[in-house]
């Protein structure tokens, strides 16, 4: 049987020449200027030999410095030559233009029952508080109730905040941490067999038809929802996308269907993973607009109406047309 | 036999298979505390300048304070080095678990899913969950197929070549091989009485067998030099 050395010495050659090449890969991805000069066929050739000599030396129980340097050069390899990028401008638009509304639309079973988790509660929480304002206080504490009168006061500089000295800046900073939150923790929670989704999505409906409910009951109505109607566009359309894909992953974990529970849950998760970008960028915008347009005190009602009603048209419209033809 | 090590496999198209070592709980844990304290360092130093901006600052603070939060994983395990900089302090790396670089997708999705991992509360889910698998993954990595692995490090060659080389007193099956040639390898990490009495459990292969002493070990140390293919 040939010895360890006798085996290093043989093919040292060919693994070196791989490591070499392997080098050069790695400093071309690094930087793109540099042109690599390897040749992807013989790195295949020389990548298979490595994997051939490997599984020998394993059947010969060759000593751990062959077999570690083996490994290690094997697995280089495999990371190189099977790398996929998933970066790029190309990819991003076809994200943006394609994958998130035909997901959107390949799971509208989902994107329906979380719509109803989340509105079916805000509905009823808010009719029971109109009609009984002090229930309020069985949500919020006393001193939060009064902070929302503040906030929505008619003739208020700007709207939804409790001191005019927050700048449109700071509350774009609290508003995209707050939301996104909610929004992760509503994807998040579906880990849980879809039960923390439903959880999540049912308390925010709740509370957020509370606080309408309180505010209507109050007569401050016209400010209030001159102020929410915009953003909630970006806003309530991703917390139940959000939650949506948090239902799909707890479903497939219930229901794996052919495939193994494990396989079923990586399977779903990596589909909702383009849910998950798009409902992060719809926050950013969300926040954006809830920061610097929703809050201008000075534009007439009838305008941020009008606003309003373009972008919960464009926000339907992208769900249900855009990209159809090219999937 | 079932080996007693925590090794995973990961099967190349090629047919062979790559190990991975999946990294526990507490060099995850001190990772995590340093990245956690480098998080805090970079709060603190952006505040104390941004305060001068006001409601910008204030602003910034938080969107920054919210990056931090949810990206910071994502941005460092996207790079080459595949880890944040707490892991790589202590040799940790991310990886898909089939051993391909990890994707976007992934890290996005076992970071946002640490959420669940954080519950009920001090990351009590990811810690249950890191201790009765095999794997080590917590409940992000599942959904990801991710594993957080120690980085591979190659193992020391075989010094002592003054030792000249002894040929086996009986054949050696492959196995019995590998581990005359694993103590040769461990030799020098060893105290000299300790390598004598390994050695004496080993010394059936020159011959020696039910005696112990330097002598031996020279002896058994130079089977392994024979085994690795040196003659003279």
């Amino acid at each position: 049987m040939t010895t360890p050395l006798q085996f290093e010495q043989q093919y040292e050659r060919e693994w070196a020449e791989l490591e070499h090449a392997l080098e050069q890969i790695r400093r071309h991805r690094i930087s793109k200027g540099a042109e690599a000069e390897v040749h992807g066929e013989r790195v295949a050739a020389l990548y298979r030999r490595a994997c051939e000599h490997l599984a020998i030396a394993r059947a010969r129980a060759y000593p751990a410095f062959l077999l570690d340097r083996l490994e290690q050069l094997t697995a280089t390899a495999h990371q190189a030559i099977y790398h996929r990028p998933e970066f790029g401008v190309a990819a991003l638009s076809r994200l943006a233009l394609v994958e998130f509304p035909h997901r959107v639309r390949e799971n509208a079973a989902y994107v329906w029952t979380a719509a109803a988790v989340f509105l079916l509660p805000a509905v009823v929480v808010g009719c029971l508080v109109y009609s009984r304002p002090e229930l309020i206080l069985s949500v919020v504490s006393a001193e939060t109730a009064v902070s929302f009168d503040e906030m929505y006061a008619r003739g208020a500089e700007s709207i939804g905040r409790r001191r005019t000295a927050d700048t449109d800046w700071m509350m774009f900073g609290f508003y995209i941490r707050n939301n996104v939150g909610i929004a992760f923790q509503c994807f998040a929670a579906g880990l849980f067999a879809g039960v923390g989704s439903l959880f999540f999505l049912a308390a925010n409906g709740a509370f957020g038809g509370a606080v309408a409910g309180y505010l209507t009951a109050r007569g401050l109505s016209s400010t209030f929802y001159s102020f929410v109607v915009t953003h909630s566009a970006f806003e309530l359309t991703a917390i139940i996308l959000a939650g949506a894909a948090g239902l799909r992953i707890g479903h497939a974990l219930l229901a794996p269907g052919r495939r193994r529970r494990l396989q079923s849950l990586v399977d779903a998760a990596r589909e909702m993973s383009v849910i998950v970008y798009g409902v992060t960028a719809m926050l950013f915008i969300a926040a954006a607009v809830e920061a610097f347009w929703s809050s201008a005190g000075w534009l007439p009602a009838a305008v941020k109406y009008s606003v309003a009603a373009v972008c919960w048209a464009s926000v339907l419209g992208y769900f249900t047309f855009q990209g159809r033809r090219a999937s | 036999m079932q080996p007693l090590d925590t090794v995973v496999t990961a099967e190349t198209p090629e047919g062979i298979l790559l190990e991975l070592r999946p990294a526990g709980l507490s060099a995850r844990f001190y990772a995590f505390l340093l990245d956690w304290l480098l998080r805090l360092m970079i709060l603190y130093l952006l505040s104390t300048f941004l305060v001068f901006l006001r409601g910008l600052g204030a602003g910034l603070l938080l969107i920054v304070f919210f990056a931090l939060e949810w990206f910071y994983p994502v941005a460092f395990e996207l790079r080459r080095a595949g880890a944040t900089p707490g892991k790589q302090v202590f040799g940790l790396k991310v990886v898909m678990d089939n051993g391909l670089p990890i994707t976007p997708a992934a890290s996005f999705t076992r970071n946002l899913l640490r959420t669940a991992d954080f519950l009920p509360f001090g990351y009590g889910f990811a810690i249950l969950c890191l201790l009765l698998r095999r794997d080590c993954k917590r409940l992000g990595d599942l959904a990801a197929a991710t594993v957080v692995v120690h980085e591979s490090r190659v193992s020391r060659r075989i010094a002592l070549s003054e030792i000249a080389p002894v040929i086996p007193a009986r054949p050696l099956a492959p196995v019995d091989q590998a581990a005359v040639i694993a103590l040769a390898a461990r030799a020098p990490t060893l105290t000299a009485e300790r390598l004598d009495e390994l050695a004496a459990l080993a010394a059936s292969v020159s011959g020696d067998h039910g005696r112990a002493g330097t002598d031996v070990t020279r002896r058994v140390l130079g089977v392994a030099q024979w085994l690795l293919g040196r003659r003279t």
